[in-house]
């Protein structure tokens, strides 16, 4: 007997929700994407592994892995909104066709909830930023030395990040960025209860044109900048920009520079984070996905390659000089927070451009963190069937809680780089390792790409097929390899203790929190799965949907 | 700046503008069409 479900009952408010436009869900997946790392992790990524030929394991990455999983995961979310889910747990269940793949589904669900816990907080240090830069900077002498200065930087970033102790009071009382983070969490949380059209897409709409404003007018300044008259020929913009492009073919024989390459893929595109997922469930069957999800990738790329590796190396060579922007352009926080607080000392108008960048920043982040509660909203909204306002009031609780452990834990950022580490990496691999399994493997590719066309505006061309089966897989299974072999120990290290050193107790909490965290969402998936059978619904993928015109599953 | 260094630079920036363009002009075609 065929007890297939006619149509798939309507368990949550979130499944009225749906995009207003094409252009509108474009920009959100874009906006997404497009965040800190695109303006601060990428340029100092490419500096340091090897300047211009780290463009080529990164655009190898971005063919055969950022391109075909984000492909895969827009057309999962679509086929999973026509079966009524917006979760990934959910849909990863449909295309992996029973409870192991729904159970990792609830990974895709942790990484953006518990990137959220930190990723808000350094939201909300750019927009103390901008406001502090708007109102007379920040307190760098802009006659002193560049190593006064940089050391004013660091000094003024400490006290913003709070990074000296534990703890969200002091002598002085509340610590101001504390109010910062409530203005930020509040907006977020407003925007995400207004719903995708309303709420998200609308932002989004606002929001990307006037980044992309704001950091060309940031890039003509930069690209028009005189020469530092103590040392034209070194610290002048062709020299900054040869800092960042100039080529070290040696580099490519380091596993480390693909790592990073792909590294630098996946955390910038958003790709195996579950969020392409949640966001394409809201599409109609006949909405394209194929050029939309090409689209919102490049539109990354472009404020990324475009925008991000022009601006930020550039300008701090010409005003800090090479020495001081090698010391200086490691990692997100070094390039963002001391090196280029330098640069708008030095620069004339600084405060100006100063507030202009890291308005920017804010707007880049917001637009990421927007999608990153998203996720858990639909999650708790179809799992519970809770409506819109209790979802998101849940979520809100969550991330509070994770917001404040990350507040607290302060002192040195160790928290936010244990989460940012084990979640905001290490998962980022297994998540996306999953989707492309479940849709390549389990449903099949065939069936997948079939599903992709439906309503497409542009066909995948065929060797992308063969990529997302072999080549996209074996790929990301060698970099994972690569990943746990040189970082894994050392993160490992902080929690266990080893070589002289007793564990990390900071670290030790955080992973308390990530395995408090997944346990919990776990819990709730099985009640979901429950409520979700008792109502009919065909969470193991073993119907077509109902308005899908080809038999079987996609 | 070195050769290798321009050619780096305008062929990354150049394919990630290129793209954005034929995709965004692509979108807006059959915006206009819908």
């Amino acid at each position: 007997m065929d007890s297939r479900p006619a149509s798939p009952p309507d368990n949550t408010r979130d499944n009225k929700m749906q995009w207003g436009t094409r252009l509108g869900i474009i920009l959100a997946v874009a906006g997404s994407a497009v965040g800190l790392g695109n303006f601060l992790r990428f340029p100092g990524n490419a500096a340091a592994n090897g300047g211009g030929a780290f463009m080529i394991p990164y655009f190898i990455s971005f063919l055969l892995l950022g391109i075909p999983i984000g492909w895969a995961e827009w057309a999962m979310g679509r086929y999973g909104g026509r079966k009524g889910f917006h979760s990934t747990p959910a849909i990863m269940g449909v295309w992996g066709k029973g409870p192991v793949a729904r159970y990792m589904g609830a990974f895709g669900v942790l990484v953006p909830l518990v990137i959220y816990f930190y990723y808000v907080v350094i939201e909300s240090w750019c927009l103390r930023y901008a406001i502090a830069y708007a109102t007379g900077g920040i307190g760098v002498d802009p006659g002193a030395a560049v190593a006064v200065q940089v050391e004013a930087s660091k000094a003024y970033f400490g006290e913003v990040a709070f990074s000296g102790s534990n703890g969200v009071v002091d002598a002085n009382g509340v610590h101001p960025s504390l109010w910062f983070w409530v203005v930020t969490f509040t907006l977020n949380v407003w925007f995400v209860f207004r719903g995708l059209s309303k709420g998200i897409e609308k932002f989004c709409l606002w929001a990307m044109p006037t980044m992309a404003v704001c950091a060309l007018i940031v890039l003509g300044r930069v690209l028009t900048l005189p020469a530092d008259p103590t040392n034209p020929a070194e610290q002048n913009v062709l020299a900054g920009l040869n800092f960042m492009w100039n080529p070290d073919f040696s580099v490519l024989r380091n596993p480390q520079t693909w790592l990073a390459a792909s590294g630098q893929i996946f955390f910038s595109m958003s790709v195996g984070f579950g969020l392409i997922i949640n966001y394409a469930s809201y599409l109609r069957r006949k909405d394209d996905v194929v050029l939309s999800g090409l689209t919102a990738a490049a539109t990354n790329e472009f404020f990324e390659v475009a925008l991000g590796g022009m601006i930020t190396l550039t300008a701090s060579v010409v005003f800090l000089g090479l020495a001081a922007t090698q010391a200086n352009s490691g990692g997100t926080f070094s390039t963002g927070f001391f090196a280029l607080p330098v640069v708008f000392a030095r620069m004339p108008a600084g405060d100006f451009f100063g507030a202009i960048w890291f308005f920017m920043l804010f707007l880049a982040a917001i637009t990421s963190s927007l999608s990153m509660l998203q996720p858990a909203k639909a999650f708790f909204a179809e799992t519970l069937g809770l409506p819109n306002g209790r979802a998101t009031a849940l979520t809100a609780a969550i991330c509070l809680v994770g917001n404040l452990f990350v507040l607290w834990f302060s002192k040195d950022l160790v928290a936010l780089d244990t989460l940012d580490f084990w979640v905001g990496t290490f998962l980022i691999f297994v998540v996306a390792g999953t989707q492309i399994v479940c849709f390549a493997w389990i449903t099949g590719l065939e069936r997948g790409l079939k599903e992709a066309h439906e309503g497409a505006l542009m066909r995948i061309p065929p060797f992308i097929g063969f990529i997302m089966k072999w080549v996209s897989p074996i790929y990301l299974a060698t970099i994972f390899g690569f990943f746990c072999w040189l970082k894994v120990p050392d993160y490992v290290r902080t929690i266990t203790g080893g070589n002289g050193t007793p564990p990390n107790k900071v670290a030790l909490y955080s992973w308390g929190l990530i395995i408090a965290t997944i346990v919990m969402l776990l819990v709730v998936t099985k009640l979901g799965a429950r409520r979700w059978r008792a109502a009919g619904m065909d969470l193991d993928g073993r119907y077509p949907a109902p308005d899908e015109d080809h038999g079987g599953t996609p | 700046m070195t050769t290798l260094a321009w050619i780096f630079m305008l062929v990354s920036v150049g394919f990630v503008v290129g793209l954005t363009i034929w995709c965004f002009w692509k979108v807006l075609k059959h915006q206009g069409s819908d």
